[in-house]
């Protein structure tokens, strides 16, 4: 049994907003609801609960403020059914405009009611590619067109044939609207009277940084979002090149598949051509989709784990940040120092001039700042976990920017404006101050290992041996530093950095070429010569993260 | 190289949307404040389609609305409308009829007459949403009507008309189950179908209504497994949970053991590239694997989807790898499960528990990927769990420098603020411990007793706790350790922590009996009994109890052997040896501790004991008034135990008894048989309802005959009706040449070779794989091919085509 019994969303306040039972008599949602909140904040996607009956595994996705859940009495597949509410999300943002709102949802019923009926017919998931729904859901008379970028009215002019390129070797005779595109993924007659091509690259970063600044894990999750906006069935090649990565590692496919790792790919992409040629063809769906995903390790695929100097030479961040904690008299304040990385800005850089963008349209929007000639920083905050057990952070002194201290998340975050943010770099020293009735009361029976010395001798490794030596300074130096180590309990374990930075990328890699086939595209005349555009953004989301 | 156009109208056009945009807004959906219900009805009344689309919308609007609004009323108006020609407003009716037909089935059989005439409309489409609906009333009454509509619509031209037949199925079984048999033939006549779609739909509504009628899967399996890349991913992932029941059912596990020859472990080495080397020399015999060839042919065909965007798919492949052959092909999986870590956080968790699961199974194939399994402070304690989990099993698995970054990695976490994150990096590192070698464990294990000096007294009880089942376990390595430990009394305040440490030296009690600490520790000890906590004063009683004991067990045995001596028996005389000479050696071990005088212990043997009867004497005093009524009663139980000196027994078995092993497994060894991407699996607390294990093996000689999967395949393409739009053109005429007598290649290696290079070649789905590698597979299938030899001609074919 694999069937979706109902869905449900529910807007940010937790009032319900849409109810579509499919099969089944699964509990109401004003049942539910309450259920499914009483866990723990930090609530996980599959919740099973036994006060019901009979019991019933409940799953949740939230996107766009909004919470949909969906309930099941059975063992179902739970990949299976958070996919499915992704895609469902995802179906009404095509059709309703993102992002999505909840004042859209109720004004749009017909719309969510066909969206939800059709992409499971009573509980079996059948259709999850939302440009298709296109196809098949009534939105009525000049409702959503514009939306859907189809400015030119829909009119059935015939004798366009959507035909499959030859890749996909699935060529059908007739196909009238009627019949269903013969691309699942596409909708059928797609006009635009503007065609236009945007690839996007976004790459979100997840560094790990030990305390000696030397990287643990650097990754950069990268996805291409592909916007478009052709008429007929264009079939594209889109090629990538590493920017100089892994050079002389086999062929232009091998090379771009050590920066490409783990790929996943939306299913209009040819895995064949990929495979041997290391370039994406694919019939794209109309609209806005996510094209391909994958991760590149920026510390390079065989890094020696031996070498210990603190060396960022493979992994260059536009900003390093550094820690350092247990500073002043009595240990109670901890530095933050955040610095603009100069030289590997101005290599990336180098690195980066597009083909494709030759010129300054090539980049949507068209802004001053942020092509990949000068990449610019935006968004530089730096989020730091104080722990629990600290009362206040009595002082927090920027040098530039604006700190602030929240009670209750426990993190203090600091937030730089990027044109302050000079080359010199910026401190933030805080203070913090433990609960007062442990600063004098405990002191006396402080569990200081003082007196101790150590003769476990099993085994010295040279940590141990720093240890002893720590230890025994620690004793040499009395009731100050004693206070210090009290205080060790109140200084933050780690930073978080989030930027984000536009036309750069940290993988390096670059779009090469968009080209559209002429001989295996069909509808698109062949005089019409798409505008293109290209946008390269990566962002940390409290991704880098230094530890001290 | 392309220009780009600049010569489009960019302002003007946005123009023209804005107006457009307008427009819509003044449109047909302005006013969304309700209306009364006349008026309602009057619009729907209304031979204006915009007006009728309008009344439409609000209906719906008003069923859906938070509250929801009475709508049953509007039924004959609504019904009505289908009437009108206009398409555009049958959705809406049809979803409304639908929502209805339950509370008011008798309003709801008037519409029956107008769907069925949809049934036959010139569009597909419509045709397609007139059996959706109709089998989606649920009016048990029209079940007959519905299955005779989808017996209709199963050899419709349409493909979308047979795919809504497929799921009409579901309900059409779910609407009357007595409908269940002539179901069961719809949908086997649907499973052969040609269109990717329909058979993915089909194999759908299989599992849903029937998903133990294997033998309706035979004579397609060899197509469904073909057609299983084009399939969308709702169909892949439901062929793929019934393939691999399937083919747990039908093809019974054949197993070899071949020594290894030269050739096999070059081939080894392909399969193995990125195993650890000491996996692959178990032995000069190996186990090697009989895959079938149809086995084969569905785990082959299955490997593209490890690039499909949709979780599930993934989870889906790494199970029937998992479970069908965990050596050949499980580690192209890994992979695309490492990459599932980047999905959004719902789906991360519950990936996180399915990497766990092949974990267990097969914890070396992750030694590589340990980076990403690295612990971020903004993840919370779900994600965390598991990724400790994770770092621990491939711990032992990983090499120098990998085990040092993990437990530098488990020892960062031990520090934190949080506390259940303290406790389970301090466990982590405990079970890190006990499953590698003695020098990592060594390592582990002095960690450990670094963290007993923190301040934090929740790290150092939990560590302690930790330390403890470590000794435990491999007692006689660690007497020093218990030494070193005992040390720390001095200055340890973790109530948990003293208690711990006293246990342990009293169970240590035993050990070396004259060189023992144990009652200097109790002598030291019972000094500050006053300040002690409880549970610390527990463990001293204990503590005392036991040193008494053993003292009093040596002297016993030293009275029998002297005893024995002087009834001149010479040989127990070993016994009294034993017992003295050892006192010399280890002296210098906790010398120079505030134990001055236990030097002078081992010469004057009858001083000794007077001052263990002594001390005993004063813990039971002390046990005595102590407040808690708990350890004074324990304080009478072991006082009476040891009342006898010369009877030891009773108190031995009870106080000496051999303590088992603790064992700490892996938080999610108990979950370890669960199936793969199941929801108990993720939930933890057993199977739930309708949890389906995967089935065991067939056993040889037991599985269906494989003659079955042959036929299906040629019947079907004469049997089809119309055109088959994705059979490549390649295939199609390698059909015809099997079909044809003229044409049968005399089973000879290399006509065949060459022809099932052809249909690779033309079959662009199913070439994913490189070139070479086939060809090695090829040779693999000529051996198998020869136990083949003999059956029919399609067979044969079959073998070639894949």
């Amino acid at each position: 049994m694999s069937a979706i019994e109902a869905l449900y969303i529910f807007d940010e306040h937790n009032s319900l907003l849409f109810n579509h039972v499919y099969t089944g008599r699964p509990p109401p949602p004003s049942t539910l609801l309450p259920l499914y909140l009483q866990q723990a904040s930090p609530r996980r996607s599959v919740t099973y609960i036994t006060s019901t009956s009979p019991p019933t595994t409940i799953f949740s996705v939230i996107q766009d403020n909004l919470l949909f859940l969906s309930p099941t009495p059975h063992d179902t597949e739970p990949l299976l059914v958070l996919e499915f509410l992704h895609r469902f999300a995802d179906a009404l943002e095509e059709f309703l405009g993102s992002p999505l709102l909840a004042t859209k949802i109720t004004a749009n019923y017909d719309i969510v009611a066909q969206v939800a009926a059709e992409m499971a017919d009573s509980g079996v998931v059948c259709q999850g590619e939302a440009n298709a729904l296109r196809d098949v859901v009534e939105t009525g008379p000049g409702v959503l067109n514009n939306l859907l970028g189809k400015v030119g009215l829909p009119g059935g002019s015939p004798g366009i044939q959507p035909v499959g390129g030859s890749g996909l070797a699935r060529p059908l005779a007739q196909s009238q609207t009627s019949q269903g595109s013969a691309i699942p993924w596409r909708r059928s007659n797609v006009r635009h009277t503007s065609n236009e091509l945007y690839v996007d690259i976004v790459e979100t970063l997840s560094v790990t940084l030990a305390p000696s600044g030397r990287p643990l894990s650097a990754f950069a999750h990268g996805s291409i979002a592909f916007t478009s906006k052709v008429s007929g069935v264009p079939d594209l090649l889109l090629s990538l090149s590493t920017g100089g990565k892994g050079a002389g590692m086999g062929t232009r496919g091998d090379q771009l598949r050590t920066v490409m790792e783990r790929a996943v790919f939306h299913p209009c992409v040819r895995l064949n051509t990929w495979k041997k040629e290391g370039v994406l063809s694919f019939v794209p769906p109309d609209g806005r989709f996510a094209l391909c995903g994958y991760e590149t390790d920026l510390l390079g695929p065989d890094i020696a784990l031996t070498i210990n100097k603190p060396s960022s030479s493979n992994l260059s961040l536009p900003v390093n940040i550094e820690i350092t904690t247990g500073l002043g008299s009595s240990g109670t304040e901890f530095e933050v120092r955040a610095k603009q990385d100069s030289s590997s800005r101005s290599a990336a850089a180098a690195s980066l001039q597009s083909n494709l963008g030759s010129g300054r349209g090539g980049f949507r929007g068209g802004a001053p700042t942020g092509d990949s000639k000068s990449p610019a920083l935006d968004d530089l905050t730096i989020h730091i976990p104080i722990p629990p057990n600290v009362r206040n952070v009595s002082e927090m002194r920027p040098t530039k920017g604006e700190a602030h201290w929240n009670p209750a998340e426990g993190t203090v975050e600091w937030k730089i404006p990027p044109k302050d943010f000079g080359p010199g770099g910026a401190v933030l020293r805080c203070t913090v101050q433990g609960i007062l009735s442990d600063e004098d009361a405990d002191m006396g029976v402080t569990n200081g290992m003082t007196a101790t010395t150590y003769d476990y001798d099993d085994d010295a490794p040279g940590t141990y041996q720093s240890e002893k030596t720590a230890s025994s300074t620690v004793a040499t130096n009395g009731t100050s530093s004693r206070k210090a180590d009290k205080n060790k309990d109140l200084m933050p374990t780690s930073a978080t950095l989030s930027f984000g930075m536009k036309g750069w990328l940290a993988s390096g890699l670059k779009v090469e070429s968009l080209l559209v086939d002429t001989k295996k595209s069909r509808g698109l005349g062949a005089e019409i010569r798409p505008y293109k555009g290209v946008k390269y953004l990566t962002v940390s989301r409290q991704g880098v993260e230094i530890r001290c | 190289m392309e220009s780009i156009r600049w010569d489009l109208p960019l302002t003007q056009l946005k123009a023209r949307d804005l107006t457009l945009e307008a427009a819509k807004d003044v449109g047909p959906r302005k006013s969304t404040r309700p209306l009364p219900a006349a008026q309602i009805k009057k619009m729907l009344d209304s031979r204006n389609e915009r007006d009728v689309l309008d009344g439409l919308r609000r209906v719906v609007a008003m069923q859906y609305a938070n509250p929801p609004q009475p709508t049953l009323t509007f039924f004959p108006a609504v019904l009505k409308t289908l009437s009108n020609p206009y398409p555009s407003t049958r959705p809406l009716v049809y979803n409304y009829l639908i929502h209805h037909a339950e509370a008011d089935p008798d309003t709801a059989l008037l519409s029956i007459n107008t769907i069925q005439k949809s049934l036959s409309d010139s569009n597909p489409r419509v045709r397609a949403m007139a059996l959706k609906t109709m089998s989606g009333i649920r009016v048990p009454v029209i079940s007959q009507i519905v299955s005779l509509a989808i017996k209709k619509g199963v050899s419709d031209l349409s493909p979308l008309v047979r795919k809504a037949a497929a799921l009409a199925c579901v309900k059409c079984v779910r609407l009357d189950p007595t409908t269940r048999p002539q179901v069961e033939d719809y949908i086997e006549a649907l499973l052969a179908d040609k269109q990717y779609y329909v058979a993915g739909a089909a194999v759908q509504a299989f599992m849903e209504v029937c998903p133990d009628r294997l033998d309706m899967i035979h004579p397609v399996y060899r197509r469904l497994c073909k057609m299983v890349v084009d399939m969308d991913e709702w169909g892949q992932l439901a062929l793929m949970k019934l393939l691999t029941v399937y083919s747990r059912k039908c093809f019974p596990r054949r197993t070899k053991r071949v020594k290894r020859a030269a050739t096999q472990e070059q081939r080894a080495k392909d399969f193995y590239e990125d195993l650890e080397p000491g996996q692959e020399t178990k032995a000069d015999y190996e186990e090697v694997e009989f895959i079938d060839p149809d086995l084969d042919l569905f785990l082959k065909s299955v490997q593209p989807l490890l690039s499909s965007r949709n979780s599930a798919v993934i989870v889906a492949v790494t199970r029937a790898y998992l479970y069908l052959s965990p050596t050949n092909y499980l580690h192209h999986a890994i992979g695309p499960l490492i990459a599932l870590l980047r999905a959004p956080h719902d789906i991360k968790q519950v990936a996180l528990c399915n990497i766990v699961q092949v974990c267990l199974i097969q914890p070396a194939h992750f030694t590589s990927y340990f980076r990403h399994f690295l612990i971020h402070s903004t993840e919370g304690p779900n994600v965390w769990r598991l990724k400790l989990e994770i770092l621990t099993l491939i711990f032992p698995y990983s090499g120098k420098e990998v085990q040092d970054l993990i437990l530098a990695e488990l020892e960062h976490f031990s520090k934190g603020h949080d506390a259940q994150l303290v406790r389970e990096s301090v466990r982590a590192i405990g079970r890190c411990a006990q499953s590698s070698s003695s020098t990592t464990s060594r390592r582990c294990l002095s960690l450990l007793l670094k963290q007993i000096h923190s301040a934090d007294s929740n790290l150092v009880g939990e560590a302690m706790e930790v330390i403890r089942h470590l000794i435990q376990r491999s007692p006689d390595e660690h007497r020093k350790t218990v030494i070193r430990l005992a040390k720390n009394l001095d200055s340890l305040t973790s109530a948990t922590a003293r208690a711990s440490i006293v246990w342990l030296v009293g169970e240590f009690a035993g050990y070396d009996t004259d060189n023992n600490i144990a009652a200097d520790v109790l002598r030291i000890l019972v000094k500050g009994y006053a300040d002690e906590s409880d549970e610390v004063r527990a463990q001293i009683v204990l503590l005392g109890a036991k040193v008494y004991l053993h003292h009093l067990n040596a002297k016993n045995a030293k009275r029998k052997a002297l005893d024995a001596l002087n009834s001149g028996q010479s040989p127990q005389q070993n016994s009294s040896t034993v017992l003295s000479p050892s006192g010399e050696e280890e002296e210098g071990g906790f010398g120079e501790d505030a134990f001055a005088q236990s030097g002078p212990q081992p010469e004057e043997e009858q001083e000794k004991q007077h001052i263990i009867d002594l001390l005993y004497q004063h813990v039971m005093l002390l046990a005595r008034y102590t407040p808690s009524y708990d350890l004074r009663d324990r304080a009478r139980l072991f006082r009476s135990l040891l009342a006898i000196e010369s009877s030891t027994e009773l108190a031995s078995l009870l106080l000496l008894a051999p303590k088992p092993v603790p064992q700490a497994p892996s938080p999610s060894e108990a979950r370890k048989d669960l199936t793969l991407g199941s929801a108990s699996l993720v939930i933890g607390e057993g199977p739930l309802r309708g949890y389906e294990a995967i089935p065991d093996w067939v056993e040889e000689g037991r599985e269906p005959d494989p003659k079955l999967r042959d036929d299906g395949g040629r019947e079907e393409y004469v049997a089809g009706g119309n055109k088959s739009v994705n059979a490549a053109a390649g295939a199609r005429l390698d059909e015809a040449l099997a079909s044809d007598p003229g044409y049968r290649p005399e089973a000879s290696g290399a006509p065949r070779k060459e022809k099932t290079l052809d249909a690779w070649l033309d079959e662009e789905e199913e070439s994913e794989e490189t070139e070479s590698e086939d060809e090695e597979e090829e040779t693999d299938d000529e051996e198998e091919e020869s136990e083949y030899e003999t059956d029919s001609e399609e067979d044969e074919r079959a073998g070639l085509v894949k």
